[in-house]
């Protein structure tokens, strides 16, 4: 069994520790959900639907503004947890966040992300409490395997950042030297590097969490 | 800007308590500190921007202007980038702060060196040298540096952004993935691999002045202040110049009259005679 | 201005024909630089000049006093008199004096639009909001006790001293953002404030903190010298004459375009 990874990320306290476990083929997902929107206690967890994250950075920036506000007494959500879904979306709209990004009675590819916010949360309580709540398979939480679970086609929709293929080219004027406008690198049909795409994405995603909403 | 530093005004604001090592101050403007930090993990370099809170203003008023210079910047590079302009990505920001302490933001680190500094190396380094390769070699990869500027600074004023402040300290030079930063051999090598720095992106950075305008106006004014850093701070780059206004003239439509209200701005001289 | 000065030119040339003395033409901000410089001992400061008629940052550089950032509109004190107009403020003894003596009882903090771009500073935006903020007051006064204009964040009524503190709050935090922007481009610690709106305490005051922020300090000359004044003409003209600078009979008219940057500061180096 994969282990639960642990973080600790830079400028949060050093003893601040981000348990992260990810899931395929999860059964169980509407139980999970239930629990959660009870507010049961010992589920207080980001569960996050995995095919809408990009890549580990794009989670870990939303943990970074979750725990941050956390700290200093700033949640606009019910605790840190929840931030952490509401932190991923581009504006502050929480129930439409958890919806979009939180775990859905369809899931089947699950992120689970604890915070350690008090000693008693460690990785072995939380490691045990997930083999016995989460029917589905660990799988390692890196690039690699969230690139494979990603839609990237929903995420651009969901951060409307549409490219040519959504937007089509009507409409869209060119330039003298032949590009189009909103010719981001996003947008250009003629970037045949995908990983350069996906960067920009990201870099674009980044952005939009960072400003929430304020455009 | 060279001058004597200040003494640092104010201690880093919370979150940037909790770490070793210490985020490196890298300038000391009036209005924020930058410092080269990480963000998330140390694999991840970045350039952190903090707006101290100014005691003299009044707090709520403090408060406000933070806040909206904050964002604004931010909302410009996010525009920006969205659109196809070479500046940072934008990380994370806190517009608010935590009580007294300013708001920052956190941006993607831009490896490689402000075209002024190669500019100004660059000179030195031809005046040193007398081989004849050199000066080819130069003069194009020049050339084409210039034609860059050109297609970036006219990219951003065609999504209607004006920079505030476009001088050769605020583009950076990123190198190519091949391109070697050192240029440490012998003969006209060397110079031939400085060179090669000139084929880099151009990357604008400090977005602190900048504001999102479709005034002839304010973009014939951004073109004056770096027309003026060139002949100020780079006179023998000069006629180069001429090439950033040629394909900036070709970058977008009303390109052209940018350059005709600029004829004016040159004589009607900005108000101030002091520059760069 | 233009008669007072056509006279003064008239009178200048009379005396200098009649007694067969020599003519020095001085720009007025150079005067009140120069005695600014006298009488606080400030080597080198970077000096802000606000007065009803300008408004502008300077600092020495090679033989001329530069303007590194000023005023796009009006300048700073005829903001403060057209305000205290549209508040019926007297004018006795002085629209800004009146100005900063109800601003001291004010303590809500209004919304007033900040405008510094880059080095500059402009005031009519915020003299744009004083119109409609006037009638505002006005309107909610006449609604009666206990109604009118009530500040959101305090709930208290909004007064004509809130009005005003607002006013200085904001356009000095302006003046003072240009300075300390000046200040960081030449690298100076020190700040020379001269002209009539340089007697404000407050405006003293703020430019203090940023100064002893910066590890500097702030000099402002007495309200005698502060003021418009006949010595620091003959003080600047003195300087300049013992650098064997005259001004011959037919240049000297009197012009309100003389820019404080076209003198040549020839008596320092």
């Amino acid at each position: 069994m994969t282990p639960l990874q642990t973080f600790h990320l830079a400028h949060l306290p050093p003893d601040l520790a981000i348990h992260v476990a990810l899931y395929t083929d999860v059964q169980n997902a509407p139980i999970l959900r239930d629990q959660l929107l009870q507010g049961n206690p010992d589920f207080e967890y980001a569960l996050i639907e995995a095919s809408v994250i990009l890549s580990t950075t794009h989670v870990l920036a939303a943990v970074f503004r979750a725990a941050n506000d956390h700290l200093y007494a700033r949640l606009k959500s019910r605790n840190v947890h929840s931030e952490i879904v509401f932190s991923l979306g581009a504006n502050n709209n929480i129930a439409q966040s958890l919806r979009t990004f939180g775990i859905t009675s369809t899931t089947t590819n699950l992120l689970v992300i604890k915070l350690s916010t008090d000693p008693g949360i460690t990785a072995l309580t939380v490691s045990e409490h997930l083999s016995t709540s989460i029917q589905g398979t660990q799988v390692d939480f890196n690039d690699a395997t969230l690139t494979n679970m990603a839609d990237i086609a929903k995420v651009r929709k969901l951060y409307k950042l549409g490219g040519v293929e959504e937007d089509g080219s009507k409409g869209k004027r060119r330039r003298k030297d032949g590009t189009e406008e909103g010719s981001g690198l996003i947008d250009g049909a003629s970037i045949k590097d995908s990983e350069r795409v996906r960067k920009e994405l990201e870099v674009a995603i980044l952005g939009l969490m960072a400003l929430k909403g304020v455009v | 800007m060279n001058h004597p530093p200040d003494p640092p005004q104010d201690p880093l604001p919370p979150p940037f308590t909790h770490n070793q090592p210490t985020p490196t101050l890298l300038t000391q403007g009036a209005e924020a500190l930058l410092y080269r930090t990480h963000f998330l993990t140390p694999s991840h370099p970045c350039a952190l921007k903090y707006r101290p809170s100014k005691p003299y203003r009044h707090p709520i008023l403090d408060k406000r202007l933070t806040r909206h210079r904050i964002l604004s910047e931010a909302r410009t590079l996010v525009k920006c980038r969205r659109e196809g302009v070479s500046v940072p990505g934008v990380l994370a920001l806190d517009a608010e702060g935590d009580g007294a302490s300013g708001g920052w933001m956190m941006m993607e680190w831009i490896e490689g060196r402000t075209v002024r500094e190669v500019l100004i190396e660059g000179a030195k380094r031809r005046k040193d040298d007398r081989d004849e390769g050199v000066g080819e070699e130069w003069e194009e990869g020049m050339r084409l540096m210039m034609g860059k500027i050109g297609r970036v600074v006219g990219r951003m004023h065609e999504v209607g952004v004006c920079h505030g402040d476009l001088t050769t300290s605020n583009m950076m030079l990123r190198p190519l993935d091949k391109v070697q930063q050192n240029g440490e051999a012998t003969n006209g090598e060397h110079v031939r691999r400085f060179g090669e720095i000139l084929q880099g992106d151009i990357v604008l950075i400090d977005f602190g002045l900048a504001g999102q305008s479709l005034q002839d106006e304010d973009k014939a004014v951004d073109l004056y202040v770096l027309e003026r850093a060139f002949g100020s701070t780079h006179p023998e780059a000069e006629e180069g110049f001429q090439e950033v206004l040629r394909i900036y003239g070709d970058s977008y439509k009303g390109a052209k009259v940018v350059l005709k209200r600029l004829e004016e701005v040159r004589m009607r001289g900005r108000k101030r005679s002091m520059l760069g | 201005m233009g008669a007072p000065l056509q006279s003064v030119a008239v009178a200048a040339r009379t005396l200098a024909l009649l007694w067969g003395k020599e003519l020095v033409g001085v720009n007025h901000c150079v005067g009140h630089i120069e005695m600014g410089r006298e009488i606080t001992g400030a080597e080198n400061p970077v000096v802000l000049y606000v007065s009803g008629g300008n408004t502008q940052v300077i600092a020495y550089a090679s033989q001329r006093y530069r303007i590194f950032g000023e005023a796009l509109d009006i300048a700073v004190g005829n903001c403060l008199d057209r305000f205290a107009r549209t508040l019926r403020i007297s004018n006795e003894p002085a629209p800004g004096y009146n100005i900063e003596q109800m601003a001291k009882l004010g303590r809500c903090l209004v919304d007033l639009p900040y405008a510094v771009k880059g080095m500059d500073c402009s005031f009519s935006g915020i003299l744009a909001s004083v119109d409609i903020l006037a009638e505002k007051l006005e309107a909610g006064e006449r609604e009666g006790a206990g109604k009118g204009w009530r500040d959101e964040g305090s709930g208290q009524l909004v007064t004509r001293e809130d009005l005003c503190f607002s006013l200085q709050e904001t356009v000095f935090a302006m003046l003072v953002e240009i300075t300390e922007r000046a200040m960081a481009h030449v690298g100076s610690r020190q700040v020379l404030i001269v002209g009539g709106v340089g007697s404000n305490e407050r405006l003293q005051e703020m430019m203090g903190i940023m100064a002893r922020d910066r590890g500097g300090s702030v000099f402002a000359t007495d309200e005698r010298f502060c003021i418009d004044n006949g010595i620091m003409i003959a003080h600047a003209g003195l300087l300049a004459y013992r650098t064997g600078e005259v001004t011959r009979l037919e240049d000297s008219t009197c012009t309100q375009r003389f820019r404080t940057d076209e003198v040549f500061v020839k008596w320092r180096d």
